[in-house]
């Protein structure tokens, strides 16, 4: 016992010393290469691991050896809207963040980005050279505030294979609302105890674009000139109805728990559409990266997502635009140095090569001549077209969309669970207009004062 | 003695009850990423021999192998995963929970030294707003000592989690005390008349008689600061900075899903150093915790 | 006559000698006098302030009045659901617990080899890090491949949707929590051995059944454990962030949206500071009355031993 009780305690001790050892070892991070003596070294947040932080990483590594004065620390930050906001706050923020579209008018709104145009003199970076729609999302209020740094779209993607096992042609992909019911009804089959086998379509995957469907119904979620919420808007409640009708049609006690599982199993082999359990979805470029690494002799199509009949235009799909952003938070140590790496970041070439390492469509108006040629995903121009449609959406540009998109989602779910869309819709809508009505009247209220000193503590 | 059959029937009931889930998590972490989702109850996984694709039986040292080899595979594919850097988690980690661990053990002997061997008015006064601190919630003061450590310039670094430690914490504070009141009066008294001043008597006399309660605070420091999530996830900014508890949820949600058997492997990563821990001082931290529950 | 000046003297000198003591005490507890101050103290003072503001954290706060109390109560639909959420957790999970950890400490009471160990086991859930224990039962309760559904499966019950159905989310999470009893446990089995077997003997001499002694010694001779890991359990819950966090996100359909997500969500993800603090400072007090309450309804029938 007694000894038993000494070599415990020696045990205990020389683990806390090894820990101790260990916690002092002076490891440095994972592929992280010291800058040079004599760079100013410019810190740059970006929220990308993995195969999509190795391109960005790529175009670092590119502008470090293409000058010799300034030196771009790239760090991985998760969470990295939250962070960022802090960060600023905080003091400390780095020089480069790189964040979404959506973030841009909480950031911009309070002053913690410098707008881009404040740089002019070192060379602007002009309207004409982005596509209009991401022009779009880098502007708020009139002000530039952020460069891209690869634009998606959402599609439709279909198993072909899928197609042709049920008797459907694989080159008429659903077109609209009520062709994309028909086929998914076809192509759900259950195995001989009931169990479902293949679904044909759930709207419920990925889960975090629950906005995507009242712009197929020809809806929109926010005015801005009013500043209304329009949840409740006819096309957005028949939008949410269709949702809503979706777990019913498959047979009772079948869908279960498989559609939740889904949630965490994008992106690897358990991929629903990857693993062919599903045979549509909507889903971005990225599918294309994903079946070269877990099924790639998957035989898909892509086309823009179906809308209804009303608004089918082969010309100018009808869709939604996100972007990823590069901006300089107001209070970092070398804005100026920032701004010089921000621009050589928006060159045709490097947004091309993001593009094609991102499998994503260009941002950019004018593209070179072989981007589409050496381009890994084969249906980049689906995306291409809708990033250039005239008919495609951004999301609402209000500071008050973080709360917004999380209601919405969880409103997503009550109406994926059979609640009443109107009833659901309509509390939301009336808890975002709370928000948004106070976020116009404090902003108001903020410019009357701003005349007057900053006296509050902080 | 049916009732001692029973008992020890329902003793092992609750004992897998309470070890499944530990068990579970270690399981899968032993599963090839192929086979990782499986919808039966087996603990093992089946492995089929490469030759004629027959089951291996648990009796072949083959099997036995391919398990060791996933196991190696998947641990070294969460250590060296590109999604995440874990061996600076653990680093950080440990940092952390050891200067916790030190700081409030020692912040914890000479403070309650102050609250119990020493008279002097408004101390029972003290100590009961000690003892309320524990009720306020961690919402309250989580904007504003967010802007406490902005403006001592410590967002960023892994100064916010330990520092506060070297500061007391009730909890520690109330369960030393409870401690030093069962030292006799008269051993400081005859200390006194030795020359000894309080210090000395403190760190001569007490902090020795007091192994057993000290070693629970630092254990139950360490793991308190192992385990935090909250607060690295409100003070840490940058991935090298994080620490397990939180680098691990990261991990889980990065972008997208990671495979499950790899999320459970650095699960099994996380937990198993609070797991040695409990091993080599089992009884006294279930006593440490008893003893903080019964002399209230 | 010459008595009085001495005794003033004396008292004087009392005086000072009392007032070096309680110097000589503070100093000693100083560190956490400075760690309270700066760490507690200042905080929530700070809190009560900026939650009559409107705070970014990236503009500076402008006074709003009671404005952020007065949204809150009368027009915030969020905050009603993460305050019910959070009441029904609390109202579910503790007395389960309760009646969990009394169960389990009678039968882990004995001082043999086998509960000794059992003892271990149960105690060891409450010390695996929060955040991996709740990623550990998102596995566990799978819809698809969990380890929940293949039991049920296995013994042909239905097998449901637990993290992903808003029904079943909160159930999910109350489950969970039943987990890690293990240090409520092992405070009732340090109660339960010190109650005197004498107590126990004579009632059996006077003819009291097993139930009638469990429920007229042992109740009121553990009543100050159950009131201790009652209250920590009531602070505990109220506050329950962690895991939800890491689990659900507050999802499906808020359904596991509980009050401290609520105000981490306005204090970082919604930037507004004054808001958070003021959420903050409600539950603060919600906290406090509970407590209170609950204090004032069972003081007189817990049994302090002197």
């Amino acid at each position: 016992m007694l000894s038993s009780e000494i070599s415990r305690r020696t045990l205990l001790a020389a683990l806390v010393t090894a820990g101790a050892g260990f916690s002092v070892w002076p490891r440095k991070p994972r592929g992280r290469a010291a800058a040079p003596p004599g760079r100013v070294v410019l810190t740059y947040w970006e929220k990308w691991t993995g195969p999509e932080a190795l391109t960005i990483q790529n175009i670092v590594d590119r502008y470090n050896a293409a000058q010799s004065r300034v030196w771009v620390q790239r760090v991985t930050v998760s969470e990295i809207r939250e962070k960022a906001m802090l960060a600023i706050a905080g003091g400390d923020p780095p020089d480069i963040v790189g964040l979404y579209s959506y973030n841009i008018p909480n950031y911009a709104e309070a002053g913690a980005f410098i707008p881009l145009s404040e740089f002019a003199g070192r060379g602007a970076l002009p309207e004409d050279h982005y596509a209009p729609g991401v022009w779009k999302l880098l502007t708020h209020e009139g002000r530039h505030w952020a460069g891209v740094n690869g634009c998606f779209s959402f599609a439709f993607y279909y198993n072909r294979g899928h197609f042709r096992d049920v008797g459907l042609n694989p080159d008429a992909p659903p077109r609209t609302v009520a062709e994309l019911d028909q086929c998914a009804e076809r192509l759900t089959r259950y195995d001989a105890n009931g169990r479902l086998q293949q679904i044909g379509f759930l709207p419920s995957i990925p889960s975090w674009w629950p906005h995507i469907w009242p712009v197929m119904f020809g809806g929109r979620l926010f005015d801005a000139t009013t500043n209304r919420a329009t949840l409740t808007d006819a096309a957005c409640v028949a939008a949410y109805e269709w949702v809503r009708s979706w777990p019913g049609r498959f047979r009772p006690e079948t869908l279960g728990g498989i559609a939740s599982s889904f949630e965490g199993a994008y992106h690897t082999a358990q991929d629903p559409f990857l693993s062919q359990r599903v045979s549509m979805i909507a889903q971005g470029p990225w599918m294309a990266n994903f079946r070269r690494t877990y099924a790639p002799s998957l035989d898909f199509g892509v086309v823009p997502l179906p809308p209804i009949e009303s608004l089918y235009d082969s010309a100018a799909p009808v869709g939604m635009l996100e972007c990823d952003i590069l901006a300089i938070p107001r209070g970092c140590r070398h804005p100026e140095e920032a701004y010089a790496f921000l621009r050589f970041t928006q060159s045709r070439e490097m947004q091309e090569l993001l593009a094609i390492g991102h499998c994503k469509p260009s941002p950019l108006r004018e593209q070179s001549a072989d981007f589409a040629v050496s381009h890994p995903n084969p249906f980049v121009a689906v995306h291409g077209a809708i990033l250039n449609s005239p008919r495609a959406q951004i999301a609402p540009q209000t500071r008050v969309w973080p709360e917004f998109t999380i209601s919405l989602e969880n409103a997503f779910d009550a109406i994926w669970a059979g609640d009443d869309v109107r009833r659901t819709l309509g509390a939301v809508n009336r808890h975002i207009q709370q928000k948004l009505d106070r976020a116009a009247e404090r902003r108001e209220k903020r410019r009357g004062r701003s005349s007057l000193p900053a006296g509050a503590p902080a | 003695m049916r009732l001692t059959a029973l008992r020890g029937l329902l003793l092992s009931l609750v004992a897998a009850a309470f070890c499944l889930p530990l068990v579970w998590m270690l399981a899968t972490s032993l599963r090839p990423t192929e086979t990782a989702l499986q919808r039966s109850l087996a603990i093992l996984p089946t492995i089929r021999s490469d030759a004629d694709s027959g089951e291996l039986s648990w009796f072949e040292a083959r099997y036995w192998l391919t398990v060791a080899a996933t196991l190696r595979d998947n641990f070294a594919a969460v250590w060296t995963s590109p999604l995440a850097d874990f061996p600076i988690y653990f680093k950080n980690s440990l940092y952390v929970s050891l200067l916790s661990a030190i700081g409030m053990t020692l912040s914890s002997a000479i403070v309650a030294f102050g609250f119990s061997r020493l008279r002097w008015r408004g101390r029972d006064g003290l100590f009961r707003v000690l003892l309320a601190t524990m009720m306020i919630p961690f919402a309250v003061l989580m904007a504003p000592t967010y802007l406490v450590f902005k403006q001592l310039g410590w967002i960023g670094t892994l100064v916010p989690l330990w520092a506060p430690c070297w500061f007391g914490g009730a909890f520690s504070i109330f369960l030393v005390r409870q401690f030093y009141m069962t030292i006799p009066r008269e051993l400081d008294e005859a200390a006194m008349l030795d020359g000894c001043s309080n210090w000395g008597i403190l760190w001569r006399m007490i902090i020795p008689l007091s192994r057993p309660v000290l070693t629970v605070v630092a254990l139950l420091q360490f793991v308190h600061s192992w385990n935090d999530f909250v607060g690295p996830l409100i003070f840490l900014n940058h991935e090298e900075t994080y620490t397990l508890a939180l680098g691990l949820a990261m991990f889980q949600s990065s972008h997208g899903g990671t495979p499950w058997n790899l999320v459970m492997a650095a699960d099994v990563i996380v937990i198993l150093p609070v797991i040695v821990v409990f091993m080599l001082a089992q009884r006294a931290l279930i006593e440490g915790v008893a003893s903080g529950g019964l002399k209230e | 006559m010459t008595d009085a000046p001495r005794s003033a003297n004396a008292a004087r000198r009392a005086r000072a000698v009392e007032r070096a003591a309680t110097l000589r005490g503070l100093l000693w507890i100083g560190p956490w006098l400075v760690g309270f101050a700066v760490f507690l103290l200042y905080p929530i003072v700070m809190s009560l302030i900026y939650s009559f503001t409107d705070y970014s954290i990236l503009e500076p706060p402008v006074y709003v009045g009671l404005e952020n109390y007065r949204d809150i109560m009368t027009k915030d639909a969020t905050f009603g659901r993460a305050l019910r959420n959070t009441l029904v957790y609390a109202a579910a999970s503790i007395p389960l617990c309760t009646l969990l950890s009394i169960a389990l400490a009678l039968l882990l009471e004995r001082d043999t080899r086998g509960a000794r160990a059992v003892r271990a086991v149960v105690f060891l859930p409450t010390l695996v890090p929060v955040s991996a224990a709740a990623i550990g039962w998102m596995w566990l309760l799978n819809g698809d491949f969990g380890l929940f559904n293949a039991a049920l499966s296995a013994i042909g019950l239905p097998r449901p949707d637990w993290l992903g159905n808003p029904r079943w989310a909160m159930t999910s999470l109350v489950i969970m929590s039943l987990w890690t009893v293990g240090g409520a446990t092992v405070i009732y089995v340090a109660a339960l051995r010190d109650v005197p077997t004498t107590l126990y003997e004579a009632a059996a001499i006077d003819g009291i059944t097993r139930l009638g002694r469990a429920w007229h010694i042992t109740l009121p001779l553990i009543s100050p454990a159950i009131l201790f890991n009652t209250v920590i359990a009531l602070i505990g819950s109220l506050q329950v962030f962690a895991a939800p966090y890491v689990m659900t996100r507050g999802g499906p359909d808020f359904a596991t949206y509980f009050y401290t997500m609520y105000v981490y969500a306005n204090a970082f993800t919604y930037a507004r500071m004054g808001y958070a603090s003021a959420l903050a400072w409600i539950q603060f007090l919600l906290i406090l009355m509970i407590t209170a309450a609950f204090f004032a309804s069972v003081r007189r029938r817990v049994h302090y031993r002197v």
